[in-house]
């Protein structure tokens, strides 16, 4: 396996844009499958999992060669303690990916999404297929916290914590968003939704303002730290909008992922939006985006093709590498001192 | 979405034509019912056995050459069973376990050759095995059979290598850790297939993927409850496949099964079993494949002669009412696993199965169908049904967390072809509603606007004979001693049924559309019905006697606003069916909440009593799950 990823690594960073900024201040890390082909039981003949961007711009193979791989946190505290999201439940590393335990059993089963608290960072939450589970000790256990959630309707696909205080966090569901103030304790809906609400994002310009995009629902703003929505005129639904991003640079500018739309973009703070598909390969299957915060480069990853990336905010785009990639998560934090 | 695919299936298949298979290429084994204990046991050893040296012989291991070449654990597993080449396995596991593959197909094969060559294999080989589950992580998968084979490797693999540590295991989790996790989900359920009845139920092709882990446990787990527990599952699962067999073809719907042997009924991997435990159809080739697995354990596995009487043995018709449960449903539905009601009724000539209609599993469920007795089921496309061709993305979404846009494109690479396709005959439909009593079938269909595939299809075998469309709008055919009557409730069309052929492929799956010389009647209104009637041939002076009785039954149906068919059926019984509502059999409507687990003359069980009560004749045998018992009797 270390001949394959080095092999892997090699090709990656080779085919990598060269000149990514050597004064990032953040780590870029993907939760990627590079498995065109693949099926349960045949050999992996790539590398998938979680990736590390390198200094020449390539991308660093990290633990398990694992094609499920959905969602990644990290503790702050902690740079070596990562959770990994994927089809056999929460994966934990506490030594930067050397090795790792599965920390869920088997009553809990492919989480898209895996969130630590910042302002908590022992606390971390599971968006399961049947609910949330929230975990006070580094996932060491797991306790089911679904009072508020309905019986029915609870399929959770991300969950996502406010930044400005712990225990406030955002569930998005099947049935529409879920609010909590209290770690889990208590969920109330702030957003009803017919279908399944794929992405929240926080502004990291204004923590107040929300981004959410939906399975066929549209997109919505809340302004007001997700206790009231407000729908995006532009995506007035029946189209699948797999996330949305902020951009750290700039606060008028945001970006929306999409099957159908590619990529959407917004210069004016949501007013109005463009396709910005221009460079993209034809079918722009978008399946996730992203908003590097040192750059302001707008990354796309298009569904088996490879990631993209756009230094003018979509308007023309340059191969990424990862080819024949499907890119599940984008991971930026801070870069560790020198 | 994590689909199954069988390659190491195809892997194991290659040899095939290398080799004589003579219970798959010779006459077809006779029916008549073994009555001596001692020759029923000869026998089965000698089709263990025929198996086994099949699988042996498909593959040397006298050159490193081989050796580097060889991939097929079926075949070490089949050769260390034997005692044959065994230092050609020993250097051959050590080739395969440099490069593991993932997940529980990889998992099964593997734990069959730890346990088959633990006293066989080199010291290296068996580090390598080790080393393989500690470096290599695996998938648990995403469906029931994913996980009953995943985690049962897993449990007889702690059990293999107990007190060793977590960085020793690619779970992270200690031995005990790893196997009080297996146990808890094997317990599970295995509870819930005892209670609300199993999840993939009667499937033809994935009972080898429930019948091998259980093969495996119920051989070589040390703790005596869970061998037990494996054991009284694998009669659980083989009294359901004989009492849901006609000469050891595995008719009826099925949570899931394939293209070709939702056609040609025989073709798959529960003809394997009906071979090996019942000797009354042939195996399928290959042995079914993975099917060689469970022959490595089979010696150690008898089936209880009241489940083989069961399968060959019967002196009556007779109708078996199960509840099943569908496959788990994770979103866009109010329950988490609907029930399935199953109808069956067998006789001689033919039998007819259905269950209620509605999802079951979002891509390979067969509801309902005729299918009639042939001295040799090999290659006979023995069968007659509808269905509406349903495709939906949130269909795919109930089942599956991935994102369903990209899954649909994807499905034909991934072995399940015909999904989005206008003309596939495989898979259920939220928007069909079935009726089945005795050897009448009501399928309603009510599919709304908008819907991506707003027809019916109807499927006309090749082996039809005397097929005519009569002016009374009935189609009428024979089917080897069967008569049939089919009637669409609406206008249709007949064209040439496009079955698939796989075609080699070094990445998934690739298929080209054959002509099967089949009939594919198509009826594109979308509120519709079809009606079927069977007979046996003996019951009627002639066909055109059954020709009469069928035009002279009352019957009234109408489609708008809701397809409704009020009729008195051949056997005498007025029914009443509405789509969307119970249907009504003379007068009294039907009432799904009283059904058992299992209720017929053979299989009973109440509503989540962890007791199956098998019978035939005077012997009976009581699987008890909830005191880990099981009583065998002899009525006087």
């Amino acid at each position: 396996m270390r001949k394959l990823s080095f092999v892997f690594l090699a090709l990656m960073s080779a085919a990598a844009v060269r000149g990514a900024s050597p004064a990032a201040r953040h780590d870029l890390y993907l939760c990627a499958a590079v498995n065109k082909g693949y099926v349960i039981g045949s050999a992996i003949v790539t590398m998938n999992g979680l990736f590390l961007r390198d200094e020449a711009g390539g991308f660093r193979h990290i633990g398990n060669n694992d094609t499920s791989v959905r969602g990644a946190a990290f503790d702050p505290r902690d740079r070596r303690v990562i959770y990994l999201g994927a089809n056999n439940g929460c994966w934990r590393s506490l030594d930067g990916g050397e090795s790792w335990r599965i920390t869920t059993s088997w009553d809990m089963t492919e989480p898209p999404d895996v969130e630590v608290d910042p302002n908590a960072p022992d606390h971390v939450y599971l968006a399961l297929p049947d609910g949330v589970a929230v975990s006070s000790d580094r996932a060491q256990t797991w306790q089911r916290r679904e009072t508020g959630l309905p019986a029915r309707g609870k399929y959770t696909q991300v969950i996502s914590v406010d930044r400005t205080r712990a225990g406030r966090v955002l569930a998005g569901c099947e049935s529409g968003i879920y609010l909590t103030n209290d770690g889990g304790e208590r969920w109330r809906r702030v957003l009803p939704t017919e279908t399944t609400v794929n992405d929240l994002q926080q502004s990291p310009h204004d923590p107040r303002l929300w981004l959410a995009a939906t399975q066929s629902n549209g997109a919505w703003f809340s302004r007001n730290g997700g206790k009231a929505w407000e729908k995006i005129a532009a995506f007035q639904g029946g189209e699948t909008l797999y996330n949305a991003a902020f951009d750290p640079t700039n606060p008028k500018r945001l970006a929306i992922g999409s099957w159908a739309l590619g990529v959407v973009t917004s210069e004016d703070a949501g007013q109005t939006w463009v396709a910005r598909n221009a460079g993209l390969p034809e079918s722009h299957h978008v399946w996730r985006i992203a908003v590097d915060p040192d750059s302001g480069r707008l990354y796309a990853s298009v569904l088996e093709e490879a990631l993209y990336c756009s230094d003018d905010f979509g308007r023309t785009w340059k191969s990424g590498g990862m080819e024949g990639s499907v890119v599940s998560r984008f991971v930026f934090r801070p870069a560790a001192a020198k | 979405m994590k689909k199954l695919v069988f390659l190491l299936l195809a892997a194991s298949l290659l040899p095939i034509a290398a080799h004589a298979q003579p219970a798959f290429s010779g006459p077809p084994p006779s029916r008549a019912v073994v009555q001596d204990a001692d020759r029923r046991r000869e026998e089965y050893f000698s089709r263990i056995d025929e198996a086994l040296a099949w699988k042996a012989a498909s593959v040397k291991l006298d050159t490193p050459e081989a050796i580097m070449k060889m991939k097929d654990m079926s075949a070490i597993a089949a050769k260390l069973v034997r005692r044959e080449d065994v230092a050609g396995c020993s250097a051959a596991v050590i080739e395969i376990m440099k490069t593991p593959s993932t997940g529980p197909f990889w998992m099964f094969p593997v734990a069959c050759v730890a346990y088959t060559g633990r006293d066989l294999l080199s010291p290296e080989a068996k580090a390598a095995i080790r080393q393989a589950w500690r470096s290599t992580m695996q998938l648990r998968g995403d469906t029931e059979n994913h996980w009953a084979m995943y985690y049962a490797s897993l449990y007889l693999m702690s059990e293999l290598y107990p007190n060793e540590p977590g960085d020793t295991w690619y779970t992270g989790k200690s031995s005990e850790e790893n196997l009080a996790e297996s146990r808890d989900y094997l317990i599970h359920w295995m509870d819930l297939m005892t209670t609300v009845g199993q999840g993939e139920f009667n499937p033809t092709g994935y009972l080898t993927e429930y019948a091998i882990p259980m093969g495996l446990m119920a051989t070589w787990a040390k703790d005596p409850a869970m061998r037990l527990r494996a054991r009284m599952t694998l009669d659980w699962l083989f009294a359901d496949l004989a009492a849901n067999s006609l000469n050891g073809v595995l008719r009826g719907p099925h949570a899931r099964t394939t293209e070709d042997p939702v056609m040609q009924r025989w073709n798959d991997h529960a003809s394997f079993y009906n071979w090996l435990l019942f000797g009354n159809t042939p195996p399928p080739a290959g042995y079914g494949g993975f099917g060689i697995y469970f022959a490595t354990v089979a010696r150690n596995y008898a089936v209880p002669e009241v489940i083989y009487r069961i399968a060959v043995d019967r002196d009556r018709d007779y109708v078996q009412r199960d509840l099943k449960r569908s496959r788990r449903r994770w979103r866009y539905s109010d329950v988490e696993m609907a029930p399935i009601y199953k109808t069956s009724y067998l006789r001689r000539d033919y039998a007819v199965g259905s269950y209620q209609g509605g999802r079951a599993d979002p891509i390979q469920t067969h509801v309902w169908d005729v299918t009639w007795a042939v001295p040799d089921p090999r290659g006979a496309h023995n069968t007659m049904f509808s269905n509406h061709p349903h495709s939906s993305p949130v269909d795919m979404q109930m089942s599956f967390t991935a994102y369903p846009e990209a899954m649909i494109p994807n499905l034909a690479r991934e072995g399940k072809p015909s999904y989005d396709e206008p003309d596939k005959i495989l898979g259920a439909s939220p928007y069909e509603q079935v009726f089945q009593d005795l050897d009448t079938v009501v399928a309603l269909y009510d599919i709304p606007a908008g819907a991506r595939h707003p027809q019916v299809n109807g499927f006309l075998s090749k082996d039809l004979v005397d097929r005519e469309e009569d002016k009374s709008g009935w189609i009428f055919a024979r089917g080897g001693n069967a008569f049939l009557a089919y009637r669409p409730l609406a206008d249709y069309t007949l064209t040439p049924f496009r079955g698939y052929h796989q075609l080699p492929s070094p990445v998934g799956y690739k298929w080209e559309r054959v002509v099967t010389g089949d009939t594919l009647l198509q009826s594109f209104h979308r509120k519709n019905g079809t009606i079927v009637q069977a007979a046996s041939a003996s019951e009627f002076a002639s066909f055109d006697a059954f020709k009469r009785a069928i035009r002279a039954l009352p019957l009234e149906f109408k489609l708008e606003p809701t397809p409704t068919v009020r009729m008195k059926t051949l056997r005498g019984k007025q029914i009443e069916v509405t789509y969307g509502k119970a249907p009504v059999i003379d007068g009294r409507p039907l009432d799904y909440a009283k059904w058992k687990l299992f209720e017929g003359p053979y299989l009973n069980a109440e509503k989540g009593s962890r007791r199956l009560t098998i019978t035939h004749g005077r012997l009976k045998r009581v699987l008890d799950f909830a005191t880990l018992a099981v009583t065998d009797s002899v009525s006087p």
